[in-house]
């Protein structure tokens, strides 16, 4: 590992002006990711700046009735918190079920939000990878790609997002707090996040030196009857290979509201809107179901070894939408 | 900060260490410290909070059963495969 700097500074307008006086400098977190990365070789800052002690660590009202997270809370504080469990229990389901309490315990939501893909091929720096270096190539289309993405990828780039939390999240409409060189703004964090395209190391909107100071949940009434599902390789301790957070409200046996994103089938975060769609006044039925998964699934382009996934989504929310209809 | 080293009181065995020896839940003993560790953590009042195999999120469990022992254990990785007598070791303490 290349040595590197530390600095811990007192406030997040002094960490901002320190990345931003630095080209190669990266905020530290909670470290989980972005330290595996640098003992990879991936990652070979020149700077940390560590944002975990800035007190980002609170989960407060918003004038609208919504939430304000902190960025700096952990994934273990968020997910206990009394709110989160009863009025987003999608969000807190979906953040139990990442990584192992050891990690959640240090991992904050920020980091969360802005962790890489775990995809084989960026992780290993013997090989090419356009996400890690552009114009090198994607040697997962033609090679392994069991785990990676269905939906939203591109020529160059086939990875997935592996965020548990974010996909609640998205599903929530959350927005991110972002502190910058030329101020504050906030933003909807389903706009955070790029699609690959032909440039996959792009993988955000932040600009250069921009910190997440905290995260917002509006006051969405169907959020309360709602839930995370994920399918995985083992039952615990492991990534998406499909995942759904959804919410669903019925009025007169009719679905009134619907919230859905899926996790684990592409480059980002992935709202499924036209599910929302074409169950928007449709009866609660296991057709409506089956018809707004196929609806969203259509878009699916999946590779040889990953076809598999097509399926498990489409059957996990239909699952879920019914599970979610008869509470 | 508590590590292995401060889990026994003097000669005196954590209950969870006699119970990793009484139901043999380990083989090599290279993973016993982290699993001691964080089952003790587990134990002391971390059952307050739901995990992601509780079935309702706003009513913790309470009592651990084996489905949340497995959940909340699950960081911990024993490559001689001992988690069935590590399952049960931490049963018994659980109550």
């Amino acid at each position: 590992m290349k040595p590197f700097a530390y600095d811990r500074p007192a406030t997040p307008a002094d960490a901002v002006a320190l990345v931003a006086a630095s080209s190669r400098a990266r905020y530290l977190g909670g470290g989980t990711n972005l330290v595996d990365l640098m003992k990879l070789g991936v990652e070979a800052p020149d700077l940390l700046v560590d944002v975990s002690r800035l007190s980002q660590d609170a989960i407060g009202p918003t004038p609208d009735g919504g939430l304000v997270v902190g960025a700096g809370i952990t994934n273990s504080d968020l997910a206990a918190d009394p709110t989160i469990r009863t009025r987003y229990p999608m969000l807190a389901r979906a953040v139990l079920s990442g990584a192992s309490g050891q990690l959640r315990n240090q991992a904050t939501i920020a980091g969360n939000l802005l962790q890489r893909t775990r995809c084989s091929y960026f992780q290993d720096v013997s090989k090419p990878c356009n996400r890690r270096r552009p114009g090198s190539g994607c040697p997962a289309r033609s090679g392994h790609h069991r785990e990676l993405a269905i939906l939203g990828h591109s020529s160059a780039c086939v990875a997935t997002h592996p965020s548990d939390m974010a996909v609640a999240m998205v599903a929530l409409d959350a927005r991110v707090r972002l502190l910058g060189p030329r101020g504050e703004r906030t933003i909807p964090l389903a706009e955070l996040y790029r699609l690959p395209g032909d440039q996959p190391d792009r993988e955000t909107r932040l600009e250069p030196a921009e910190l997440i100071t905290a995260v917002e949940l509006p006051p969405l009434a169907p959020a309360a009857n709602s839930d995370y599902r994920k399918v995985r390789d083992r039952a615990s301790f492991a990534f998406a290979l499909v995942s759904v957070a959804a919410a669903l409200e019925i009025a007169d046996g009719h679905v009134a509201a619907s919230r859905i994103a899926f996790g684990g089938v592409a480059p980002i975060p992935w709202r499924a809107s036209r599910a929302e769609r074409a169950l928007r006044g449709a009866p609660a039925t296991e057709e409506s179901f089956a018809r707004a998964a196929a609806a969203e699934l259509d878009l699916a382009r999946p590779l040889p070894e990953n076809a598999f996934k097509v399926t498990l989504a489409a059957n996990l929310l239909v699952q879920t939408l019914l599970d979610l209809s008869r509470t | 900060m508590i590590t292995i080293e401060g889990l026994a009181e003097a000669d005196e065995l954590h209950p969870l260490q006699t119970a990793f020896v009484d139901r043999d839940a380990l083989q090599c003993g290279y993973c016993t410290p982290g699993q001691l560790c964080s089952a003790a953590g587990m134990l002391a009042g971390e059952a307050d909070h739901p995990s992601f195999v509780t079935p309702d999120l706003t009513r913790p469990p309470g009592r651990l059963d084996d489905g949340e022992i497995r959940e909340r254990m699950s960081g911990n990785l024993c490559r001689c495969g001992a988690y069935v007598n590590i399952v049960r070791a931490i049963a018994d303490v659980a109550g």
